[in-house]
């Protein structure tokens, strides 16, 4: 398989997060910022200028940001927590609990730099159990966009709803494969490639590797799981019992994450399914390029072929 | 608010004891201040916020609540029983009750949220124990920086918890000293004095920098058994006899 359509430049989602908020600033004056010191990472530089009062640092403490933020949203605020994932919602769990889930109040916490995917920076800041924490937190919506195009598309569907979610974003700029006439639907996957032979399941970019593998042998059904919680099981079951094939991959812990959430999903509902999960084993990541620690961690191009490959040879 | 502190005082009593336990001496040292928050007729309550920070102090928010109208007085037996309205930590769930709290330390943050942008008065409550947490600081120098003098923070300091005294836990110093450190206007009080307490609030309504009143309470105010002795933190099955002993001592107010 080779990618649909010709390279194109590459570009980042942290900056569409920047634009996209900034544009929905100007139309809707609920929208705030609430700032963990982190801002010029988040493209919020102009917010910040124009949006003077709409936009409220608290600097580098995350669980009075928090605090701050439910607060706010109480005051019939949209609010938006901005930090990067490693911060929030890891060192502020307990006070998105309480004060932004049990108090129902409208925050949307943006977890930057996620992943393995945040390279050179090393493990302190390589968020690997985000997922985890944030899909247990009861009355929490868990997103993590494609690309720059959904994180456009998620950014403004969250902003016109009222519920509190965690939306996770990748440090490098990435290619777009999202289409961008396509609207996102909270609880609703999306096709990247239909297929019959095996379904394989992510979000975020290293989702997109998938599309460039030269497989001839198997059609993949690619489906974007980037509505993490609510998950799309309607869909992913549909694309289960076709195939009977499942590989799911992700930047993430592999407890916790997406793969445990679809093999729930297979164990409750009696589907058959061969089931393969990639994802990082219970360890923490370290410095390199997102190349090279993907291939550390068993999750580059080649990884996911042989796993492909192992899938299907296996009798069913 | 003199005959007010016995009648809610001997309902508080009644609550711990039916219900079979609560927090009671934070409960018996916070209650004359949330009595002048509430009844003092100094905040406008439809429009003005009390947030409790310290959600343990729910048996003496919901006896004032009770008093208030929010929900009938045969209610607080139930408290923290399956399927009451009156859960052991605060909820939201129950009438009157603005933020639901339980984890010590955000309740600053949250009136914070609640100050920006906002005329009316925020009124929250904290303890002198909540202080060993590090977010309510993260929230002290937050207020200054924005200018919150709509902002109240009352902090009940009865110098006890759960294991001990709360110099002995965790010396926490000159705590009035460090809030006008850290930029807020500060005033000292008697917790059980409410003369001072309504004074030092009235004037908190008239700041332009976030207020913080130092409250100097009793732990297990008014019982003699439990005065200033950190076991009555949180009790279970209260005896008869003690029981009978606080109604004596609360019937002397």
């Amino acid at each position: 398989m080779r990618p649909t359509r010709p390279k194109q430049t590459l570009t980042s989602m942290r900056q569409s997060f920047g634009d996209t908020l900034y544009q929905l600033a100007k139309v809707d004056p609920r929208i705030y910022v609430v700032d963990a010191g982190l801002y010029p990472s988040l493209f919020l530089e102009k917010f910040k200028q124009d949006f003077a009062k709409r936009f409220i640092e608290a600097g580098v403490a995350e669980s009075n940001a928090t605090g701050v933020a439910a607060g706010l949203a109480k005051n019939g605020k949209v609010v938006f927590l901005t930090s990067f994932a490693c911060f929030s919602p890891a060192l502020n769990w307990g006070v998105i609990k309480q004060s932004i889930c049990m108090n129902h109040a409208n925050v949307k916490i943006i977890g930057s730099h996620a992943g393995l995917a945040s390279g050179d920076l090393g493990a302190t800041h390589q968020m690997l159990e985000d997922i985890a924490l944030t899909r247990t937190m009861p009355g929490l919506h868990v997103f993590a966009p494609l690309d720059a195009v959904e994180t456009k598309k998620i950014v403004t569907t969250v902003s016109q709803s009222h519920l509190p979610c965690y939306i996770r974003l990748s440090r490098p700029s990435s290619e777009n494969y999202y289409d961008s006439k396509k609207s996102f639907t909270i609880g609703k996957s999306y096709l990247l490639h239909a297929g019959k032979d095996i379904t394989i399941l992510g979000y975020g970019p290293l989702l997109t590797s998938v599309l460039s593998l030269d497989i001839r042998n198997w059609k993949l059904e690619i489906i974007n799981c980037s509505s993490l919680k609510p998950l799309d099981e309607e869909t992913i079951l549909k694309s289960l019992k076709k195939t009977g094939h499942c590989l799911v991959i992700e930047d993430h812990q592999k407890i916790g994450g997406l793969g445990e959430a679809v093999s729930h999903l297979i164990a409750t509902s009696g589907v058959k399914v061969k089931f393969a999960h990639l994802a990082v084993d219970n360890s923490f990541g370290q410095s390199g390029t997102p190349e090279l620690l993907y291939q550390h961690y068993g999750l580059s191009p080649s990884d996911i072929e042989k796993s492909i490959n192992n899938l299907l040879s296996q009798k069913s | 608010m003199q005959s007010l502190r016995k009648e809610l005082r001997l309902d508080l009593l009644d609550l711990i004891y039916h219900s079979g336990g609560g927090h009671l001496g934070g409960s018996f040292s916070s209650l004359d201040l949330m009595i002048a928050v509430c009844f003092g007729e100094i905040f406008n309550l439809k429009l003005d916020k009390f947030i409790l920070s310290a959600g343990h102090l729910a048996p003496a928010l919901y006896v004032v609540l009770a008093h208030a109208g929010y929900f009938p007085k045969e209610y607080l037996s139930s408290y923290a029983s399956f399927g009451s309205i009156l859960q052991g930590h605060i909820s939201t769930e129950t009438p009157g009750v603005n933020y639901s709290s339980g984890l010590l330390g955000q309740g600053l943050s949250f009136s914070a949220g609640l100050a920006i942008g906002s005329s009316n008065h925020i009124i929250c409550l904290t303890t002198d124990g909540e202080h060993q947490e590090g977010q309510v600081w993260e929230a002290a120098q937050f207020a200054a920086k924005y200018h919150l003098g709509n902002l109240i923070n009352i902090v009940d300091v009865n110098r006890y918890q759960i294991g001990g005294s709360t110099d002995e836990i965790m010396p926490q110093g000159d705590l009035a000293a460090k809030y006008v450190r850290f930029g807020w206007t500060v005033t000292e009080v008697d917790g059980h004095n409410f003369g001072k307490i309504t004074s030092a609030l009235k004037k908190a309504t008239h700041s332009n920098y976030p207020n913080c009143i130092i409250a100097h309470t009793v732990f297990g105010s008014g019982l003699s058994f439990a005065k200033n002795n950190h076991k009555y933190h949180d009790v279970k099955n209260l005896s008869e006899d003690l029981y009978l002993c606080a109604q004596r001592d609360l019937n002397k107010l």
